[in-house]
């Protein structure tokens, strides 16, 4: 009897185990056997909204199911998509545990930004990052060229074809070299170092040997004397290669600092670059200093860089749901959040007018009418083949920045001609979001 | 021993009630009167039985998995509910009928080898065959299986073969012709099951390592032949082994009833919240995963308790028998109903290749509910007076 008693104690045991593993453990609820995942599709999906209360995303009964719309064709690489066949990406990914039981998302995201940037963008390849310096709040993120998440049954197979992979999202996901741009960041880093350094006067032949090679400035062009600031605006390569080889060791803390070759703590997953862990000659630190080599950065990480300059110094986290919202009882609101202080206020505060000076007489001047003063620093990065990327880092107003932003045209040629023109607008689209 | 039955009576009432009121909410119409007729009989029938000096231990633990079972054919669809209210109602005349059974102890052994066999015979040659089975007979216009009382005179049979020492061949020809017929009709689950049950109760009769070994090399032995010579057995041994490779064809039924549990999760979707109307036959084979989704691991833990209790109410009625021959047929019984709870359960869990049963009490089924409660009454027939209380 003992034995009859313990074998069926132990039947059971295994039963208990089995409903155990199978009920709470086994990692088949995502399967695409399982009809259960097509239930979503027939219930309705909370709504994602901008910063004025816009709707972005928004579910629509279709039939049997909800069909989910979107108001603008870019915000396929932030907000994403939600389709019974195609899947989800983005927020409507990352957030779909709220989203599928009826909360709604607030972004930070405003619809006219984001659509000036989709108008910037159309037609090339590249990407931009509109954000607001003293908070981390993400204005607008796009990235050309884009899926558009109301036409995907019409659309898949030619995204699927297209070379240009309208899928990638190269705000979060493009490496690139910085070109030019890395240079507020050596500035910046030779600020916090030496206050004076702005007046020191260099002596700029147009290039510059370093043993058996040479760096030569963009075309070539011999600035001869001048301040740091002025080698800023005018993008000497001679004198950023110096201040680079200076810096030395310390320049590769101080990328890293502002938030280089790591993975931001974003709401959408981005990838974090690379900075180079040791370098051994000075050739590759003056490489390092005019932002080629082995240096490869994200847009998103460039926005955030003009964002902590913009912001004296503090990088605040970048965030882009401000709030999920469920009903009356749950608000899930996100706090700016400040990340480190990546150069002292003094620094920042020279460095701003020196990226002031660039886009006033430097080369990220505009022919655009602005109403408004604002720096910036260009970049062109070289490419093995192919013309170059064209960058644009910035922010406006110059004297107490409300936003800041960052341009990437791939294969654009200069900076200066086809970056800054987009770049400006974005400011000025950005200074119109009402607060 | 009264308290607790009593206790549980009123929960169970008041449990009762609430969900009475959500079903009559949630579908409007109801037929309202037949949990209310299923509560007046089990209460009858417990009295009656404590009246009569029995053991009703059981009743509690019967009555709670025979009202889920309603509860989920409700909800499922009210045709099946109210056809399960009378198989309940019939399966009370024949708890009383075992009761009657297990308190008297006649009867020859053969005759109930007789009886085994004879209903098996007569379901081969005149049955009707239902879900790949040759299992039915249909008389007075009245559809049965004649195999769920056909295995309690087999067990009744053994336990005669076993205390009288009765001769090894006339053994074999009764299990034999016994279990060739069930594969015959290709009905393996019931021939499983009362394979497992001669051997254990052999081995409960006077172990031996060198038994258990042969019941074992004959267990492997059946196992690969029944794969080479049924395919709807190597069918299930596929959909148990390597179920994702056949996700829409033979594995179809068990991973749906995977899904199914693990998206109920801890807690349960909630009753009536499932998506369960995939699982083919999921009111005879699947309930279990209905549960699972809808009442949660919470649900199918208390599901698995209940029937745990009932197992232990019955060994210990069987424990304190004397008489070895109603020992052995009331752990026959007892083994009956608890290896096909672990055969069933286990092969929604995936813990042996499914086979096809109900799950005892709770599924649908008029002739294996009549069966599991007359079972239940001969073992508190075989306890005899003034065991229980």
């Amino acid at each position: 009897m003992r034995k009859s008693f313990l074998a069926i104690v132990l039947m059971y045991g295994l039963l208990f185990a089995g409903s155990f593993y199978w009920q709470l453990c086994a990692p088949i609820q995502d399967h695409p056997a399982n009809p259960r995942y097509y239930q979503m599709f027939k219930e309705r999906r909370g709504a994602v909204y901008d910063r004025n209360g816009l709707a972005l995303a928004e579910s629509a009964p279709d039939g049997e199911i909800f069909a989910r719309t979107y108001s603008t064709a870019s915000l396929s690489h932030v907000v994403g998509y939600f389709h019974q066949r195609y899947g989800m990406t983005g927020l409507e990914r990352i957030f779909h545990e709220d989203l599928s039981r009826g909360r709604s998302l607030i972004t930070t995201l405003d619809l006219a930004v984001q659509q000036s940037a989709e108008e910037a963008l159309k037609g090339r390849e590249g990407a931009v990052v509109v954000m607001k310096p003293a908070t981390g709040e993400v204005l607008a993120l796009a990235s050309a060229p884009w899926v558009d998440g109301n036409e995907l049954d019409a659309n898949w197979s030619d995204y699927l074809a297209d070379q240009r992979s309208p899928f990638l999202n190269r705000a979060t996901h493009g490496l690139y070299p910085p070109g030019s741009t890395v240079k507020p960041i050596v500035y910046g880093a030779a600020l916090s170092q030496e206050h004076t350094v702005g007046s020191q006067v260099w002596d700029d032949g147009g290039s510059l040997a370093i043993r058996n090679r040479t760096i030569q400035n963009f075309g070539g062009k011999a600035y001869g004397k001048i301040t740091a600031d002025q080698a800023l605006a005018l993008s000497s390569n001679v004198v950023f290669a110096q201040l680079a080889m200076e810096l030395g060791d310390g320049l590769l803390t101080v990328l890293r600092e502002f938030g280089l070759g790591a993975e931001i703590q974003f709401d959408l997953p981005n990838l974090g670059g690379h900075v180079p862990g040791r370098v051994s000659s000075d050739y590759d630190f003056a490489q390092l200093g005019i932002g080629q080599g082995e240096l490869l950065v994200t847009p998103l990480q460039m926005a955030a860089v003009a964002s902590a300059i913009a912001n004296r110094g503090i990088m605040m986290r970048p965030y882009v749901v401000q709030e999920v919202r469920g009903g009356l009882k749950m608000r899930q609101i996100t706090r700016p959040q400040p990340i480190r202080e990546v150069m002292p206020e003094e620094a920042a505060a020279a460095l701003l007018g020196a990226m002031e000076l660039a886009a006033a007489e430097g080369t990220a001047q505009t022919s655009l009418d602005t109403a408004f003063d604002y720096g910036g620093k260009t970049g062109t990065a070289q490419m093995g083949q192919g013309s170059d990327h064209a960058w644009f880092i910035g922010f406006a107003p110059a004297e107490r920045p409300q936003a800041a932003v960052a341009v990437l045209v791939e294969h654009g040629g200069s900076g200066s001609q086809v970056a800054v023109p987009i770049g400006v607008r974005l400011l000025e689209a950005a200074l119109a979001v009402n607060e | 021993m009264i308290r607790i039955p009593y206790r549980t009576w009123f929960e169970f009432t008041g449990w009762l009630l609430c969900l009475i009121g959500w079903l009559f909410w949630l579908q409007g119409q109801i037929w309202w009167w037949q949990p209310l007729v299923l509560w007046v009989l089990v209460m009858v029938l417990f009295f009656l039985t404590r009246g009569l000096g029995y053991d009703a231990g059981a009743m509690p633990f019967m009555a709670v998995l025979a009202m889920t079972g309603w509860i989920f054919l409700t909800r499922l669809s009210p045709a099946w509910a109210s056809s399960h209210t009378w198989g309940i109602l019939i399966a009370g005349l024949a708890y009383l009928l075992g009761l009657w059974t297990g308190s008297k102890s006649f009867g020859h052994p053969l005759v109930w080898a007789g009886l085994a066999i004879g209903l098996l015979a007569a379901t081969a040659l005149f049955g009707q065959s239902a879900g790949g089975a040759r299992a039915w007979i249909s008389l007075f216009g009245l559809r049965f299986q004649p195999v769920e009382a056909a295995r309690i005179f087999l067990v009744f049979y053994l336990a005669h073969y076993f205390t009288e020492g009765r001769s090894k061949r006339e053994l074999f020809a009764v299990l034999g012709s016994f279990l060739l017929i069930l594969a015959w009709q290709r009905d393996l689950g019931p021939a499983l099951l009362v394979f497992f049950v001669f051997c254990w109760l052999s081995l409960h009769w006077q172990f031996s390592w060198l038994k258990l070994c042969g019941y074992l090399a004959v267990s492997v032995l059946g196992f690969v032949l029944a794969c080479q010579w049924f395919p709807h057995f190597q069918n299930r041994v596929v959909a148990w082994t390597q179920p994702w490779e056949y996700l829409d064809s033979i594995g179809y039924q068990v991973l749906q009833g995977l899904f199914a549990l693990r998206s109920g999760g801890l807690a349960g979707r909630g009753l009536g919240a499932g998506y369960v109307q995939v699982i083919p036959n999921v009111h005879t084979d699947y309930l279990f995963a209905v549960i699972g989704e809808e009442f949660g691991f919470l649900g199918t833990f208390a599901l698995l308790m209940v029937y745990l209790g009932l197992a232990f109410w019955s060994l210990r009625l069987v424990h304190v028998m004397t008489e070895p021959r109603r020992q052995l047929i009331g752990l026959g019984l007892t083994l009956l109903l608890h290896l096909q709870v672990f055969l069933v359960v286990g092969g929604i869990l995936r813990i042996v290749p499914f086979s096809g049963m109900t799950l005892p009490f709770v599924s649908f089924g008029s002739t294996s509910l009549a069966a599991q409660l007359g079972m239940v009454g001969i073992v508190a027939g075989l306890g005899g007076k003034g065991g229980g209380d």
